[in-house]
């Protein structure tokens, strides 16, 4: 049986990288075409996916998806599947419009940054919520992680419709672009990097720190024991459950970065009606922490792909020549989750995920 | 008595113990779920602003009162039935709950094989857009008097095939590649709505029309209220089509031996396999039933509520994981779930047509506490032991079933809740 099983993973992991090394050639082929035949579809379309709007774009937009993921994983990583993300990022969204424009400026601080703060606050505490049903209550995490989903999918349309009178907030502003002097200067790079939203320099820093702390540090040593052999890290003397509430609460201050970087940081206001202004971004940040392997950089690179995409068609609706429907192009990123789930298929998930522990069990 | 005798008794003691403990868990959740929306309500209440106050309290003052923004709901659901039991208002109450009983079918019988559809909404829109393609094509060439038995079945087949080739896409993605299916079935949701409102815009739409919508479908093939006066949008025989639904549903998972092999891959999917069960089979198979429920969910819709096809689709597939989690992933009791959320949501535009009321998205709220509380059976096990003491082990929230390895939801993750949520045991 071991044996099959062996030859099956080697078919599997051979044909995976055949359809991934394919996907590259093609992609190569087709950036190489579009470089020497600059006045062709292709070069079009590499000179737009290489245009210093669209990579900024691509950054922006990835804001949601990526702090999402970080957030996620600090959860899985630690064994509680946090599938509530979509959740947290609604209801910081929200908040952070909501708080900015009801509270106004605090002493030294604007009252779009109170705002935002105010989003991360409120993420923090409804993870914190879903911790509790978790880890207190024993709750299956995927109905509970639902239910944080369906909660924040319901409240903010009615906060906003008695505030406002409609799901959508009134426009409070944005939280603008830093630009960071003489680095901004230097060419492609400087226009793409260093004269952004707040909100992508808080992500950049976000990405290294996760990444720092899960594998540099003793707490980001717990977390792992705690998802991957939680009674060991019991037999050492560490609380398994209060590493899972910090690691919860973490997906929760993430996630909410990322929700506030959404409607702070982009558009100046939340738009409930249909599946709100997330539309499904904290889905997608799953699958790029699936696509990245649990590792912080990997899901930072599937979100800005995602992002990209979706930069890409933003970009192409302006041309004339490739007006594609954007109903159609707005399903890529979609399917592109799909199709890289269905190639990746299972990853390595941490061991103890989505189960309960209890000190003193046997 | 026989020691065989014995452990019958016994396990048919378990399931009718275990049946009850699902019915008081399902109304615990929802009492809480009323507790805490009415606290929502009359903090809501401070934010807005009103003219008169409805009370206050230590100074605060709220706008709305929670009894009776609740029992506006309900009054707005049943209307005054005693002077007319056929009216307005029950027959937008039944007209939701018909709807709600085929996608929360569709949620139960994915999750009794162990399986999460999230993707039901995306299911229901698939097919709708095909029943209403389809009637509309071939309406023109159907001979007059033969319209409604030719259509209206032709409709829903069309609804329930395509509806199911949804649904069997993540079950095949799940089954041969892996896929977790609580992700590709939200995917899906998000990529049919776009489809679906590419294709209308593109090549469907409605002439005259401003918004996304096909052309209406000819009157033969509406589902005519006969009962409860036109306009209504309720058609009694659809509402027998789905108790037939339901028990059909009942029969075959209970009953047959597809039925067997679908439970069993639910409950251990490594026993079932041991046992002879095709599990890749069985997932594409209950996957593509699932999403023939939604797609007939969907057909319903266009042919009994809206008679065309509109981008702009109702949550009726979220709102079927509340009605079949609340149902304990039965199919009987996906009927009074159904019910439960068919006063709230015809209650709902009671509120909407009030000044005093607080916003009909309420419901959504409410929604969600309930799959909450349902997921969190410790909670009131902890409230329920300060006054009453039990010897029994918890249930599982996921129909009270579910043991080591099991598939569900999670797929592959995770062997499930294990030991400390196995069904009880005396």
């Amino acid at each position: 049986m071991s044996t099959a099983r062996l030859q099956n993973t080697v078919a599997e992991y051979g044909l995976r990288r055949l359809l991934a090394y394919g996907a590259g050639v093609l992609l190569a082929i087709a950036v190489a075409y579009g470089a020497i035949f600059p006045n062709t579809a292709a070069g079009d379309l590499l000179r737009v996916a290489l245009s210093e709007s669209t990579l900024g774009a691509a950054l922006r937009l990835a804001v949601p998806i990526v702090c999402a993921a970080l957030g996620g994983i600090f959860a899985e990583k630690s064994g509680v599947i946090n599938i509530g993300l979509e959740g947290l990022l609604i209801i910081s969204a929200f908040t952070g419009v909501y708080v900015a424009d009801a509270v106004g400026s605090l002493a030294f601080l604007p009252g779009i940054w109170v705002g935002f703060f105010a989003g991360v606050l409120a993420s923090t505490l409804l993870s914190l919520l879903f911790a509790v049903v978790c880890l207190e209550y024993r709750a299956d995490q995927i109905i509970a992680g639902l239910a944080v989903w369906l909660i924040a999918l319901g409240l903010a349309p009615f906060v906003s419709q008695v505030a406002y009178g409609s799901v959508n907030t009134d426009s409070v502003g944005t939280l603008g672009t830093w630009t960071i002097p003489v680095l901004s200067e230097l060419p492609f790079v400087g226009s793409v990097l260093f004269d952004a939203s707040p909100v992508v320099y808080i992500m950049l820093f976000a990405v290294a720190g996760s990444w720092y702390v899960l594998n540099r540090t003793s707490f980001g040593r717990h977390v792992r024991a705690s998802g991957e052999n939680p009674k060991a890290l019991d037999t050492a003397g560490v609380n398994v459950t209060r590493t899972r509430y910090v690691a919860v609460a973490l997906s929760g201050v993430l996630s909410g970065i990322g929700g506030a970087g959404l409607s702070l940081g982009q558009v100046g206001l939340f738009i409930g009606n249909g599946q709100t202004m997330v539309n499904g971004r904290g889905f997608i940040a799953i699958v790029a922490y699936l696509f990245g392997n649990y590792n912080p950089l990997g899901a930072f690179g599937a979100g800005v792909l995602f992002a990209g995409l979706d930069a890409l068609q933003l970009r192409l609706q302006q041309i004339p020549a490739y007006a594609v429907p954007s109903s159609l192009v707005q399903t890529i990123p979609y399917i592109t989750v799909i199709i890289v789930l269905a190639l990746v298929g299972r990853t390595r998930i941490p061991s103890a995920a989505g189960e309960h522990y209890e000190s003193g069990e046997d | 008595m026989s020691r065989r005798e014995d452990i019958e008794a016994g396990l048919a003691r378990l399931v009718a113990a275990s049946w009850v403990e699902r019915l008081l868990l399902s109304l615990a959740a929802l009492a809480a779920s009323i507790v805490v929306g009415g606290v929502i309500v009359v903090i809501s209440g401070m934010a807005a602003t009103c003219e008169e106050p409805a009370f206050a309290f230590f100074g605060p003052t709220s706008c709305y009162d929670p009894v009776g923004v609740y029992v506006q709901l309900f009054q707005g659901a049943i209307g005054n039935v005693l002077a007319d039991p056929f009216n307005f208002q029950i027959a937008l109450t039944l007209k939701e709950t018909s709807l709600l009983v085929f996608t929360g079918l569709s949620v139960a019988v994915a999750f009794r094989a162990g399986l999460f559809n999230i993707g039901s909404q995306g299911q229901l829109v698939a097919g709708a857009l095909a029943t209403a393609l389809t009637v509309l094509s071939v309406a023109p060439f159907v001979p007059a008097g033969l319209g409604a038995i030719v259509l209206v079945p032709l409709g829903v087949i069309a609804g329930a095939v395509v509806g199911g080739l949804y649904g069997a896409i993540p079950g095949a993605l799940k089954a041969y590649a892996d896929a977790n299916e609580v992700i590709t079935t939200i995917m899906l949701n998000f990529v049919a709505a776009q489809i679906a409102f590419f294709l209308v815009s593109s090549y469907f739409s409605a002439p005259e029309s401003q918004s996304v919508e096909t052309r209406t479908v000819p009157g033969a093939a509406v589902l005519e209220s006969t009962l409860f006066g036109s306009g209504s949008n309720f058609s009694v025989f659809v509402f027998v089509f789905g108790l037939a639904l339901v028990a059909g549903l009942y029969y075959l998972i209970e009953r047959t031996a597809f039925g067997y092999d679908l439970r069993t891959s639910g409950l251990q999917p490594e026993a079932a396999e041991y046992g002879g069960v095709d599990a890749d089979r069985t997932i594409v198979t209950s996957m593509a039933l699932s999403g023939a429920f939604a797609g007939i969910g969907g057909a319903v819709w266009v042919l009994m509520v809206t008679g065309r096809f509109t981008a702009s689709v109702p949550a009726l597939g979220f709102d079927g994981i509340t009605v079949s989690i609340l149902a304990g992933n039965n199919p009987l009791g996906v009927v009074p779930a159904a019910l439960l959320f068919g006063v709230l949501k015809s209650g709902s535009l009671a509120l909407q047509l009030s000044a005093e009321s607080p916003p009909k998205q309420l419901v959504g709220v409410l929604r969600g506490l309930i799959i909450l509380f349902v997921a969190m059976p410790e909670f009131f096990r902890f409230i329920g032991q300060r006054f009453v003491t039990t010897g029994r082990d918890p249930v599982a929230t996921d129909g009270g079933k579910r043991v080591e390895g099991a598939r569900a939801s999670t797929g592959e993750r995770s062997d499930s809740n294990g030991d400390e949520l196995k069904e009880g045991e005396p």
